[in-house]
């Protein structure tokens, strides 16, 4: 399976004509239009990533952190989906190691971000390492969308600034309120964390064996939350992917490896 | 979060993006089993994280308002809805039904 932009970040439905292409049709990204983004773009951008940090800081304050901590951890940490992982299995009362491993886990996604954007960057192992520690979805989308390989470094780091500036927006307001609001549970924020990682993945859910792996990593979690210490569940849930492979009908290997 | 926990995690963040750029891609280029599998690997440990957001208090499993909520945004992010008002609808889902129940 490729992962193509629609599949990274179609999510934000940045630069709505180009993530309006059949999945297909991002294989052959040289034949797309040079997607650029919208002021527009910009803006539903800084505002999603405004509000992930304003929410993220307010949960961390409310779950005991100092304000200090929580605004070094969302300032260095980079993957607000490793410090949610890490708050729940230590909710659960799982041990620290074990939500380090828990954010860890999660934090493949990056890595796997990094993976696509790397080979389209210009030569120059700074530059290449600057970009790679900033991959989140909307740039790594964008940037891998560009026809004309020069540029590619530009609309990543355009795409970059704007999501950051929210970010730290949103971190900053957040930090700020965290001591300010009261029950966060009774303005359902401790829905929002969730909500907002299932619009993340939702196009990777719509693929056949996309969905399979999540499905079988959501059972493989809830099976072991009563059983297992916390932590655990969500670090087993990487076999999700090994059922997913069973179940896969694509012979995509074996084609490839037989040339 | 400790400071532990804090730098251990950047390392672990930063590092594998630098493992992926680095190390790993070009792996797996030529080894597209392995390539799939990468790929995959999202979407199982998010939706457990998800599951371990929705359904658990304290480490036990709790059914609430949050799971109307998810089940509200199931439904949004399958009819591709926008990001924001996805988090906004089961956020608001899940506050209106605590204020009523």
């Amino acid at each position: 399976m490729h992962i193509g932009p629609r599949e990274i970040a179609g999510f934000l439905h940045l630069g709505r004509s180009a993530y309006g292409r059949s999945v297909a049709a991002t294989d052959d990204e040289s034949a797309q239009s040079t997607p650029r983004l919208s002021r527009a773009d910009f803006v539903t951008m800084g505002i999603t990533f405004f509000s992930l940090g304003v929410t993220l800081q307010v949960l961390m304050i409310e779950n005991g952190t100092s304000t200090t901590r929580a605004f070094v951890a969302s300032s260095v940490i980079f993957s607000a989906t490793s410090q949610f992982a890490y708050l729940a299995v230590r909710d659960g009362g799982g041990s620290d190691w074990a939500g380090i491993i828990a954010g860890w886990v999660v934090a493949t996604r990056f890595g796997i971000l990094a993976v696509s954007l790397n080979p389209r960057l210009p030569k120059g192992v700074v530059r290449r390492v600057l970009a790679a520690l900033n991959a989140f979805d909307p740039n790594v989308a964008i940037a891998v969308q560009q026809s004309n390989p020069r540029d590619v470094e530009r609309e990543f780091w355009r795409t970059t600034a704007g999501m950051m500036l929210g970010w730290f927006l949103g971190v900053g307001v957040g930090t700020f309120l965290g001591d300010i609001v009261g029950d966060t549970s009774r303005i359902g924020l401790d829905a929002v964390f969730p909500a907002a990682l299932l619009a993340i993945i939702g196009n990777l859910l719509r693929q056949r064996d996309g969905l399979i792996s999540g499905i079988c990593g959501a059972l493989i979690c809830l099976l072991l939350i009563p059983f297992v210490p916390a932590g655990f569940p969500i670090i087993l849930s990487v076999f999700g992917v090994a059922v997913a492979l069973m179940l896969s009908r694509q012979p995509a290997v074996e084609t490839r490896s037989a040339s | 979060m400790t400071t532990l926990a804090i730098v251990a995690i950047t390392i672990g963040v930063w590092g594998q993006r630098l493992a992926g750029a680095f190390l790993v891609g070009p792996q797996l280029e030529k080894r597209p089993n392995l390539s799939r599998a990468a790929s995959l690997l999202p979407a199982a440990v998010v939706m457990a994280v998800i599951v371990q957001l929705t359904v658990t208090r304290a480490g036990s499993l709790t059914i609430d308002a949050r799971l109307a909520g998810m089940v509200v945004a199931i439904i949004l992010v399958w009819r591709k809805a926008p990001f924001l008002a996805v988090v906004l609808a089961a956020a608001a889902t899940t506050a209106l039904i605590r204020a009523f129940a």
